[in-house]
C-alpha cells in the first residue's frame, strides 16, 4: 500500500539555522504517528513543510505516492491536508459552523453563504465523528477545549486525510485529552492518518502507533509505539537520559510561614475564601485545570490585582502593597503569561533580565545613568549560570525559543535568592531537556530554604516538585493532599469536582 | 564590535552597508521618491525639473536658513510625539500644545517686564509649563478614567487652540490692525539670532541640546528604561513593579513641554510676535509625527528623519515657485513614505511569522 504522504530528504535552512537535516517521514494511512522532540529540533518546521507553510531548501514530498510542491496551505488543504494549530485560529465573532465551513461554504442561488445547510452540515459532521458541538453558537464564548474540536471539524469538513496536530493537549484537561484522542483513534480506524506533535511522552506511548525523534534538525529515532519505552524515546530525544531532581526532607517543618494567605477571594463574593501558608523550604503545589482561579490568586499574592481577605509575606501584611513593595520586600514570580507579563518580547534579552532591580545601586549609576556594563555583566553571568541559548544578550528576547525565554524569566526571579517564590506552569510550551533543568531550579530554590508556591495544571510536574500539593476548582481549594498521597487518580478527580 | 542603544556589545554584522540601504525608512523614501516621479509624469511635470527644484528650494542661496529655522519647531514636534510614544502613549494634541506654548511665550515676554536673559528664559519656562499641563491632562484621563491618550490629546487640542486664538484676537491683540496678532515681543524677549542669519536663531541649539538630553534619557538612564518597558509591554511594566500611571503621565507632559517650547521658539524668533494660525498651518505636528515614524523605533534616527522630512516641506514651496509643481506635491511624498514605511513594517511582521 502506498503511503499517504512520504517526505524524503527534507533540508530547511533559516539563515545559519540548520531546522531539517535531510529528514525522512512516512505517513501511513489509517496509523497515528507522533512526531516527537525538544522545542527547536525542527518539529514545526517539518510540518510546515508538509503543510505548505515553508518550502524545503531540498528534498521531495509524496502524496499517494505522487510527487507534490505545496506552495501554500491552501494547496495542501486541497491535497487533502489538516492542520490543527496549537493555538486556535478561529474567528471568535462567527458561529462554529460559520467557521468550519469557511472557505468551503455551501451558498445559495443569490450567492450568499447559506447559514441553514452549514449548520445542519456542521452537525452531521459533529454527530459522525462523536465531537458534539452547538453549530450556531458563537466561537468566542466557548471554551479552549470546545474550540479546538471546532478547528478538528474544520479539517474535517474539508475532508482532510491527513490530519496534523500541533501539541492538541496543551490546552485541555486530562479528561478533554482523554476524549480527543478516542476521537482520534475512529478516525484513524476510518483511514484518515494523524500527526500528532507533541512533547507529552505519556500521549505518545498511549495513543500513537509509530514514533519519529527529531533532534537538532535530524532524524535521531524511529520506533515503533508497543515496542519502545519513555525512557528510549527520551534518550532518543535529548541524547541522554533523564536524571530525578534531588529531593531532601525539609528541615524546619514547623517554621512560620513566608507567605500566607488568609481568606483571599477568588470570584465568587459569597464564598469564605482560599486560606493556606507556605513555608521556607517548601514547595507548595496548586493543582488544577487551566481558569479555577489561579490568575486572581496570584494577582491577589503579588499585588497586580486587588486582594480581599490577608495576604502576609514574612510577616508584613501586605494585602494592600503594590508589586515594587512586596518585590521588595523578598517576591520573586514567575507568570505564566510570558509573552504579556513575564517578558517585554520586543526589548533585548539584557534589558529583560534587569527587570525590577534597576533601581537597585548595583544598575543605578548618578544622576539616574543606567550602568550599561552593569547591566551587560549581569545578563552574562545568568546566561552562562542558568544556560540560557543565545546569540548575544543584546538580541530582541523574541528571538529566544519559548525554552530559553523561560530560562531567562526564571534565571531573573531566582538569582535574587528572595524568600518567596510564586511561579506558575514553569514547564508550559517548553522540551523536556528544558524541563529538567526548570525542575532542577525549582527543586534548588527550596534547598535553598525559599518557600516556593508552584501553580501547574500539569500534574507530574506538582507531583515530582511539590511537598503538599492542594487543589483549585471553581475558585476554591478543595482538597490538600501530602506528596506521598498525592496520586494522578486523586488529584484528578478532585480538579474535576469529583470528589471534595 | 558595536554598542547598541541597551549598553550591551555585540559584533558589527559584516554586511552593515546592506542593512542600512535595506533599513525600511531608507527603503521608503527611496519608494516614495519613485512613485513621486511617477506622479509627477502622470500630473505632467518633469521629474528631471521638479526634484532639483525641491532641493534648491531647500538648501540653494538664501533657503538654507529658512529651512534651519523650520527644522526647529519640526524636531521639535517630533520630540513632543517621540516622547511619550516610547512609553506607548500616542500624542496627537501636538497643534494645541503648541499654540498654548506659543501664546503663553508672548503674553509672559508682552506683561511680564523681566530683566535681560531671564526675559527670554521665562518665556520659555513657562511656555514648557503651559504645553506640559495641556498634554499632562491626557494621562490621569487615561489612567484614571480609561480614556486612551492618543484620543484624550486630540480632543484637548482643539479647544486649546480655540483658546490661544481667542488671546490673540482680544486681551492680547495688536490694536488697530485688522490681523489677528500680538504686537511686537520687546527687543530683550527676542531670541538672539545665530551668527548674523536672518532667520537662524538662538532656538535652533536650544532644541539640539534638548534632543541629546532626550537621547541620553532614552538610552542611558533607568527612567528611560523605564519608559521604555513600558511601551514595550504594559502589563510587564506592571509586573516589574513601575509606577505605570505616572510614567505613562509623565512622558506625556514631557511631550507636551516640548511641543509647548517649540511654540515659543516660533514665537520668540521671526517676525517676533504670535500670529494666529501661523504656528499649526506649516503642519509642523503631523511632521513630527511622520518623523518619528519614519524613524521607525530608533531615537537616534529621529533628527535625521526630522530634518528630511523638512527639506521636503520648505523645498515644495521653492519648487512651486521655481518649477510651477504644487507645493501639494510634497504632502504626496510624504504620505507616500508613511504608507510605505507602514507596508514594509507589515511585510516584515508577515515574513517573520
Amino acid at each position: 500500500m502506498t503511503p499517504a504522504a512520504e517526505l524524503s530528504g527534507i533540508t530547511k535552512r533559516f539563515g545559519s539555522v540548520l531546522a531539517n537535516d535531510s529528514v525522512d517521514l512516512t505517513v501511513l494511512r489509517g496509523e497515528i504517528h507522533a512526531v516527537v522532540g525538544e522545542n527547536g529540533a525542527g518539529k514545526s518546521t517539518l510540518m510546515s513543510v508538509l503543510y505548505g507553510l515553508y518550502r524545503p531548501d531540498a528534498g521531495t514530498v509524496l502524496r499517494d505516492g505522487r510527487p507534490v510542491r505545496f506552495r501554500s496551505p491552501a494547496d495542501a488543504i486541497a491535497a487533502g491536508l489538516g492542520m490543527v494549530h496549537q493555538r486556535v485560529r478561529l474567528f471568535p465573532e462567527l458561529t462554529v459552523a460559520e467557521n468550519v465551513v469557511l472557505g468551503a461554504e455551501p451558498v445559495t442561488r443569490r450567492g450568499l453563504l447559506d447559514r441553514t445547510s452549514a449548520v445542519r452540515r456542521v452537525t452531521e459532521l459533529a454527530e459522525r465523528y462523536g465531537l458534539p458541538v452547538d453549530a450556531s453558537a458563537p466561537v468566542g464564548g466557548l471554551p479552549v477545549g470546545l474550540r479546538q474540536r471546532v478547528e478538528l471539524l474544520k479539517a474535517l469538513h474539508r475532508q482532510a486525510e491527513i490530519l496534523i496536530l500541533d501539541e492538541p493537549t496543551s490546552v485541555l484537561t486530562p479528561a478533554q485529552a482523554a476524549r480527543l484522542f478516542a476521537v482520534l483513534r475512529t478516525l484513524a480506524e476510518t483511514g484518515t492518518s494523524i500527526l500528532l506533535i507533541t512533547h507529552k511522552l505519556g500521549e505518545v506511548l498511549e495513543t500513537s502507533d509509530r514514533v519519529t525523534v527529531l533532534r537538532d534538525g535530524q532524524v535521531t529515532g524511529r520506533f515503533v509505539t508497543a515496542e519502545t519505552s519513555a525512557a528510549e524515546l527520551v534518550h532518543a530525544m535529548i541524547g541522554r537520559n533523564l536524571a530525578p531532581a534531588p529531593r531532601r526532607p525539609r528541615e524546619r517543618p514547623d517554621a512560620p510561614y513566608a507567605l500566607e494567605a488568609r481568606g483571599v477571594r477568588l470570584g465568587n463574593t459569597e464564598d469564605p475564601g482560599v486560606t493556606f501558608g507556605v513555608r521556607p523550604g517548601e514547595i507548595v503545589g496548586i493543582a488544577g485545570v487551566a481558569g479555577s482561579g489561579q490568575r486572581p490568586l496570584v494577582d491577589a499574592l503579588t499585588g497586580l490585582g486587588p486582594a480581599t481577605g490577608t495576604v502576609e509575606l514574612l510577616g508584613a501584611d501586605v494585602t494592600s502593597a503594590g508589586v515594587a513593595t512586596r518585590r521588595r520586600l523578598g517576591l520573586a514570580y514567575v507568570p505564566d503569561d510570558r509573552d504579556g507579563r513575564a517578558t517585554a518580547p520586543a526589548l533585548s534579552l539584557a534589558r529583560n533580565l534587569v527587570m525590577g532591580d534597576q533601581r537597585t545601586p548595583e544598575l543605578r549609576g548618578p544622576l539616574g545613568g543606567l550602568r550599561g556594563r552593569a547591566v551587560a555583566a549581569r545578563a552574562a553571568d545568568l546566561v552562562t549560570r542558568f544556560g540560557i541559548r543565545t546569540a548575544s544578550a543584546g538580541v530582541p528576547l523574541s528571538t529566544l525559543s519559548g525554552g530559553n525565554a523561560q530560562k531567562a524569566v526564571l534565571a531573573r526571579e531566582l538569582a535574587r535568592r528572595t524568600p518567596v517564590v510564586i511561579v506558575e506552569e514553569p514547564t508550559q510550551g517548553v522540551d523536556v531537556g528544558a524541563q529538567e533543568q526548570i525542575h532542577a531550579l525549582i527543586a534548588e530554590a527550596r534547598e535553598n530554604g525559599q518557600a516556593v508556591l508552584l501553580l501547574s495544571s500539569e500534574l507530574s510536574e506538582v507531583r515530582a516538585l511539590a511537598d503538599r500539593v492542594l487543589v483549585l476548582f471553581e475558585g476554591r481549594l478543595v482538597a490538600e493532599f501530602a506528596a506521598a498521597e498525592a496520586t494522578e487518580a486523586a488529584l484528578g478527580a478532585a480538579m474535576t469536582g469529583v470528589a471534595a | 564590535m558595536s554598542v547598541t542603544a541597551d549598553g550591551v556589545r555585540t559584533r558589527r554584522p559584516r554586511n552593515a552597508l546592506r542593512r542600512v540601504v535595506l533599513a525600511p525608512p531608507v527603503l521608503a523614501v527611496a519608494g516614495a521618491a519613485l512613485l513621486g516621479a511617477l506622479v509627477m509624469a502622470a500630473a505632467g511635470v518633469s521629474p528631471g525639473t521638479a526634484y532639483p527644484a525641491l532641493v534648491r528650494g531647500a538648501i540653494g542661496g538664501g533657503n538654507l536658513s529658512y529651512t534651519i529655522a523650520s527644522y526647529v519647531p519640526t524636531l521639535g514636534m517630533a520630540l513632543a510625539f517621540a516622547i511619550p510614544f516610547r512609553a506607548g502613549e500616542f500624542n496627537l494634541g501636538g497643534d494645541g500644545q503648541l499654540t498654548l506654548g506659543g501664546i503663553t511665550a508672548a503674553a509672559v515676554a508682552l506683561k511680564m517686564p523681566l530683566p535681560g536673559v531671564l526675559a527670554v528664559a521665562g518665556a520659555l519656562v513657562a511656555a514648557v509649563l503651559a504645553g506640559a499641563l495641556t498634554a499632562g491632562i491626557s494621562g490621569p484621563l487615561a489612567t484614571r478614567l480609561g480614556l486612551p491618550a492618543i484620543v484624550g490629546t486630540l480632543l484637548i487640542s482643539t479647544p486649546a487652540t480655540a483658546l490661544a486664538s481667542y488671546l490673540v484676537r482680544f486681551p492680547l491683540a495688536e490694536k488697530g490692525t485688522g490681523i489677528a496678532e500680538t504686537p511686537l515681543l520687546p527687543e530683550r524677549a527676542q531670541l538672539p539670532p545665530l551668527g548674523g542669519s536672518e532667520y537662524v536663531t538662538a532656538g535652533l541649539p536650544i532644541i539640539l541640546l534638548v534632543t541629546l538630553a532626550w537621547l541620553w534619557v532614552d538610552g542611558g538612564t533607568v527612567l528611560g528604561y523605564e519608559i521604555r518597558a513600558l511601551g514595550a509591554g504594559r502589563e510587564f511594566a506592571r509586573y516589574g513593579g513601575l509606577p505605570v500611571a505616572r510614567l505613562a503621565t509623565s512622558s506625556l507632559a514631557a511631550g507636551g513641554a516640548l511641543a509647548g517650547l517649540s511654540g515659543a521658539l516660533i514665537v520668540l524668533a521671526q517676525p517676533y510676535r504670535y500670529v494666529d494660525g501661523a504656528l499649526t498651518s506649516p503642519g509642523y505636528t503631523f511632521t513630527g509625527v511622520a518623523a518619528v515614524l519614519l524613524a521607525a523605533g530608533r531615537p537616534r534616527a529621529v533628527p535625521v528623519t526630522a530634518a528630511l522630512l523638512t527639506v521636503l516641506q520648505v523645498g515644495g514651496e521653492g519648487m512651486e515657485r521655481d518649477a510651477g509643481v504644487p507645493g501639494q506635491l510634497t504632502q504626496v511624498l510624504e504620505g507616500l513614505i508613511i504608507v510605505l514605511v507602514a507596508v514594509l513594517a507589515t511585510a516584515r511582521r508577515l515574513r517573520r511569522s
